[in-house]
């Protein structure tokens, strides 16, 4: 079968956007937070959550018992909830006779779980007929077309073909598909750990699977389907049409089936979806693997298990398996129930002899006999329900007097009522939160100080600097901040002694510049080292500039192949020693001018040479003399046509120069194209002047902080501590794709303590003292400690100062994890910082703890404000809280980027709790304990299962309990109502999470002390009493 | 000037956002698209409301275009591949002809 070019190009887009709901899968290594319906953002947040539902099984709200538990501790204010009650009231028809508020109150407070949730609908009659002891309706006889109908839409629509064979014939297919392809996508897509390795990986994923399966090494059973399938088409677009022709999937519904068939191993496809299209990611460019892949080798596996069954006599192909429901309707039935493991449990062995006899007439009449019981049954569940809900609501009465018709009208009501009831309880559950928040805040900022603070602090919005900010405040003159994590800086970064670039900013970006870590100190014991040292050495020796590393040749070359080509095995003793004891280290951050880029170059080009002379020819180096690399060089570049002394001094003929020369070209990359390609790559090194000019004034300008400096800016990245953690990097910044944020905390400090960037940021109208000074920190929020980086580079000026700012940073962790511990459980009596402390310390170090810290747990509120409007209350480590002064933002500029870049990643943070919370099983990943590591990016439950996304029970529950309160993220911006309203509505993506309801927006003006919320799809003002006095106040205030 | 050779082409403007900008020419490579050059940052008002060019911190956010000059045969295959994509997403593709001098950059 061979496709056309726009066929194969029309699955590829269907597939593509097939695959958009499925959830990214980042490696664990970066683990990135989102919201597993990211890919549905675009729908309303109830639309999208029943649509999760369908593709992943995953409830969408909590269970009715835990909002229970939350109204009964006052996490959700009973006002809230009647509120709520009354405006669904609004939009239902009404029921005469009875009071409805009261009764859906009560069944929602106190019945424990939903009296319609059984999934058939009940009739009125029947339910008529057990409420009032009647007798029970004749059987009407079965409408056979109706019930085929309905068996159709349930069985075809919507899933896998096999999926309906196992539930109408118990084939079992589907399981043992998916076990096939974790275990074909646990060979290819393997990063070291798996000692056998598929081999022919780089031909990608298909090719190699279909290389591996035609020689039949572990799908022996299936041989002969296989082969047969895989000889239609020799490209993945025509093998997955011919499936589907196969199994009569009418082309309509190839993306719905195309969906289907990736949602039900979400973890494998999600983490394909996301290696195929990171561009930066090594394993990904060499072993490339994409869903087509992925769906073509799924889909032949699926049609040889079919296969094998129908040799078996079961009937494939979508029209038959229809056919055959609208032929024996009540069998299908029967067995749907049976092999569903929904039957009634009295009913299963008569059911089960009946399908093995086989005998028409008989099943019939046992599946017109099972219809009738499960409809009595169903009514009299739904009346014995309904009359203690009766009870409860004090209508007992009210119900024994129902007629038929109001009955019915209650009945649809409670329905209803049932289905939309985790909006109502979470909407209730966050206007408590709105409310908690509101009441404390002061609207009204207290007038500047004179004198500037001791020391300011710039923190990561994180949840975590919450506490340790306040506290800070408190020990001392103070003043803290709060921007992304990684201070607006979008860097890549390619650490000492690591062949690869991580980006250190959040994932919505590309950083576009790099900046390298070098070592301050020569690597000792070169002697002792070969090949990969020798180049590194020899460069050291040899060059003029200061700059080139073996990370220099390994960014200019490409690592890896420097590493192989030359001497794998020194070169991976070298980077362990190098992991060893990492030597102290500057960054290089400013840009190379074109002549140190030029000479790196010629550097490199040289060592290469010289190495690739000695490997080829094995000779010594006391024969590869400056002359003969200088003209190989020259050679392989074309500015010469041979190389004589290559000839003369080594002896070799003409033919063999040539050739080498052409080597060089090829496999050492010394050649034209690559040299323009390596000045290029040198280019991304570091940022030019205004670049960094540009990003510190954006930082300072986007937080408010454009004057009065004091002596010391922290600048405070965090990260976490913990061993023996596949979701270390979980816990470390989200700003800085799930890396430490020391690093952009040194960029940032380096930048802004540069002369000629303070020079040109008076221009901008920040004038920074002479004597002010940018110090990297980090804080580590496994143990609340706060670590200063750099000093060395600290003016001397400073240090007499230095011990009463580290005296005020100790005191403010100790209150921090005093503060923190009690919920980690593990102190009983923590009036004792220093106890607490100590209890913190162990928990970082200890290899078996499951939650060392609760990392971003709880996490509610965003808060974009100055400080001044949350500084006087305790946010109990619940909100991210980005500094905001809507006076210096003139444009609403620095408004939308805080809106577009932060909010959406702690809408993302906030949502992956959300729902890993909400359905661990689903959403989540479960317990750690059953965890295992699958092929070094992510995690199984067992040793089989799909990857496991989201977040581990241990993050977000205790006890089973939630721990984490899933409520959607309540962002607070104080500005001028329309200003905010105007800065929304100019950005597409967050108006859109607005309308949909995927985050709550309050909107504090200052100037007019008005407070508006966004609910019910309109800007409502929200109730509150104007204080005349603070507004006056507030007047005087304005700039 | 009157030794130049001029041969027709089509050339397509792609307009979407930037978070699918790693899927639109990964299928125009496929197709067999020789090259192409993208805009970033566009501004501009459409179906889905005002989207804003300047958009710092998010680039998956803003809307970018891909222009391509291509062959007449391929732009049937070209559209019938982005037409399932753009059944769920915003943007838009505008076809139009041109004239080029050196067509062997241009076409296999």
């Amino acid at each position: 079968m061979s496709l056309s070019l726009g066929m194969k190009a029309q699955i590829r887009s269907m597939i593509f956007v097939a695959g958009e709901p499925i959830p990214l899968f980042w490696p664990m290594r970066a683990f990135i937070h989102h919201n597993p319906l990211h890919g549905l953002e675009k729908l309303p947040f109830n639309e999208a959550v029943a649509e999760g539902k369908r593709l992943f099984h995953g409830a969408g709200y909590l269970p009715r018992g835990v909002y229970q538990r939350y109204y009964r501790e006052g996490r959700i204010d009973r006002h809230a909830l009647a509120e709520g009650v009354r405006k669904f009231l609004a939009q239902q028809p009404s029921v005469e006779g009875i009071d409805q508020q009261t009764w859906l109150i009560k069944l929602l407070t106190e019945v424990e779980t939903p009296v319609t949730a059984h999934g058939i609908p009940p009739e009125v009659d029947d339910l008529a007929a057990a409420l009032f002891a009647e007798r029970p309706p004749v059987a009407h006889e079965v409408d056979v077309d109706a019930l085929a109908d309905q068996l159709c839409a349930g069985l075809l629509k919507d899933r896998p073909l096999y999926e309906s064979l196992d539930l109408l014939f118990g084939t079992g297919i589907g399981d043992e598909l998916d076990e096939l392809v974790i275990r074909s996508c646990l060979d290819f897509f393997d990063e070291g750990q798996s000692i056998w390795q598929m081999p022919g990986r780089d031909q990608g994923f298909f090719h190699a699977w279909r290389e591996v399966a035609r020689r039949n090494a572990w799908l022996f059973l299936r041989d002969r389907q296989i082969r047969e399938t895989l000889a239609i088409a020799e490209d993945p677009e025509g093998i997955i049409v011919h499936v589907l022709e196969y199994l009569q999937i009418p082309e309509s519904h190839w993306m719905r089936y195309f969906r289907c068939e990736l949602a039900r191993l979400h973890g494998w496809a999600g983490f394909i979806r996301w290696r195929s299209n990171a561009r930066n990611y090594y394993q990904g460019r060499r072993f490339p693997g994409d869903l087509v892949d992925f769906l073509a080798v799924r889909l032949t596996l699926a049609l040889a298990l079919i296969r094998e069954r129908e040799q078996g006599g079961i009937l494939t192909g979508s029209e038959h398996i229809e056919q055959f429901i609208r032929q024996h309707p009540l069998e299908a039935l029967l067995r749907q129930e049976f092999h569903g493991k929904t039957i009634l449990p009295a009913w299963a062995q008569r059911v089960k002899k009946a399908l093995l006899a086989g005998k028409q007439e008989q099943i019939e009449q046992i599946g017109k006999a099972y219809l009738q019981d499960r409809k009595l049954r169903v009514a009299d569940t739904l009346a014995s329900a309904l009359r203690r809900l009766a009870l409860r609501a004090d209508a007992g009465a009210a119900l024994a007097d129902m007629s038929r018709e109001t009955l019915g009208k209650l009945l649809a009501l409670v329905q209803e009522a049932e289905k939309q009831e985790g909006m109502i309880w979470l909407e209730a559950m966050e206007a408590t939160a709105i409310q908690e928040l509101l009441q404390d805040i002061r609207i009204v900022p207290p007038a500047p100080k004179d004198k500037r603070p001791f020391a300011q602090a710039l923190f990561c919005i994180d949840i975590r600097s919450e506490r340790l900010r306040r506290h800070l405040e408190a020990v001392g003159d103070y003043q803290t901040f709060g921007i992304a994590g990684f201070f607006g800086v979008p860097v890549s970064f390619m650490e000492l002694g690591k062949g690869s670039e991580i980006h250190l900013c959040p994932v919505l970006l590309t950083p576009k510049n790099l900046v390298m870590e070098m070592s301050v100190n020569e690597v000792q014991g070169t002697k002792t080292l070969t090949a990969m040292e020798k180049v590194l050495h020899e460069l050291k020796e040899s060059v003029l500039t200061p700059f080139v590393t073996v990370e220099a040749i390994g960014l200019l070359f490409g690592f890896d192949m420097v590493g192989k080509t030359l001497a794998p095995r020194s070169y991976q003793r070298w980077r362990s020693r190098l992991h060893q004891a990492k030597p102290h280290t500057h960054l290089l951050i400013d840009k190379l001018n074109r002549e140190q880029a030029d000479s790196i170059v010629r550097a490199v080009q040289r060592a290469v040479i010289a190495k690739a002379v000695e490997h080829e020819f094995s000779v010594g180096p006391e024969h590869i003399k400056d002359g003969l690399i200088r003209e190989l060089r020259e050679a392989a570049l074309g500015h010469a046509a041979s190389a004589p002394l290559l000839q003369s001094e080594l002896g070799m003929d003409a033919e063999r120069a040539q050739k080498f020369i052409e080597q060089l070209r090829r496999i050492y990359r010394i050649n034209t194209a690559d040299s323009r390609l390596q000045m290029e790559r040198l280019g991304r090194i570091g940022f030019s002047l205004d670049e960094q000019v540009v990003f510190v004034s954006q930082a300072l300008h986007a937080i408010g902080l454009t004057g009065n400096f004091s002596r010391f800016v922290l600048a405070v990245g965090h990260g976490s501590q913990t061993e023996n953690n596949p979701y270390e990097s979980a816990l470390d910044c989200g700003a800085c794709g799930g890396n430490l944020g020391l690093f952009n905390a040194r960029i940032f400090s380096h930048m802004a303590n540069k002369p000629a960037v303070r020079q040109r940021l008076i221009e901008q109208g920040i004038s920074i003292p002479y004597d002010t000074w940018f110090v990297p920190a980090m804080h580590n929020t496994t143990t609340d400690e706060v670590v200063l980086h750099d000093l060395d580079l600290l003016p001397s000026t400073h240090p007499i100062y230095l011990d009463r700012l580290q005296n005020g940073l100790v005191a403010a962790c100790r209150l921090c994890t005093q503060e923190r511990m009690p919920d980690l459980n593990f102190v009983a009596d923590v009036s004792n910082p220093a106890q607490a402390d100590q209890q913190a310390l162990r928990n970082a170090m200890d290899w078996s703890q499951v939650r060392p810290e609760w990392g971003l747990s709880r996490n509610a509120y965003f808060i974009i404000a100055r400080r001044s409007l949350t500084d006087t209350c305790s946010l109990d480590g619940r909100s991210f809280l980005h500094s905001y002064d809507y006076r210096v933002d003139t444009k609403l500029r620095l408004l939308e980027n805080i809106l577009t870049g932060p909010l959406v990643v702690a809408q993302w943070i906030n949502m992956e709790h959300y729902f890993s919370t909400v359905d661990n099983e689903h959403y989540g990943s479960g317990s750690k304990v059953y965890h295992n590591v699958a092929g070094r990016f992510g995690v199984m439950t067992g040793n089989l299962s799909d990857l496991r996304t989201g977040l581990p029970a241990q993050t977000v529950l205790a006890d089973g309990q939630p721990y984490h309160e899933p409520i959607r993220l309540i962002t607070v911006i104080e500005a001028p109502v329309k200003r905010v309203q105007a800065a929304i509505n100019q950005v597409a993506m967050v108006h859109r999470l607005l309308v949909n309801g995927w985050i709550r927006v309050v909107i504090v003006d200052p100037e007019t002390g008005r407070i508006h919320i966004h609910s019910g799809g309109e800007w409502q003002e929200y109730p509150q009493v104007r204080n005349a006095e603070n507004l006056a106040e507030n007047e005087a205030m304005k700039l | 000037m009157k030794d130049m050779k001029f041969s027709t082409l089509k050339k397509l403007e792609i307009i979407l956002e930037g978070e699918y900008q790693k899927f639109a020419t990964d299928l125009l490579d496929r197709i067999g698209v020789k090259g192409y050059t993208i805009i970033n940052n566009l501004s501009g008002k459409g179906s889905h409301g005002f989207h804003d060019g300047h958009l710092m911190f998010n680039e998956d956010d803003v809307l970018i275009m891909i222009i391509a000059a291509v062959p007449e045969p391929l732009v049937s295959p070209i559209l019938q591949g982005f037409a399932p994509f753009y059944n769920e997403h915003s943007g838009v593709v505008f076809v139009s002809d041109i004239l080029v001098t050196r067509l062997v950059k241009f076409s296999g």
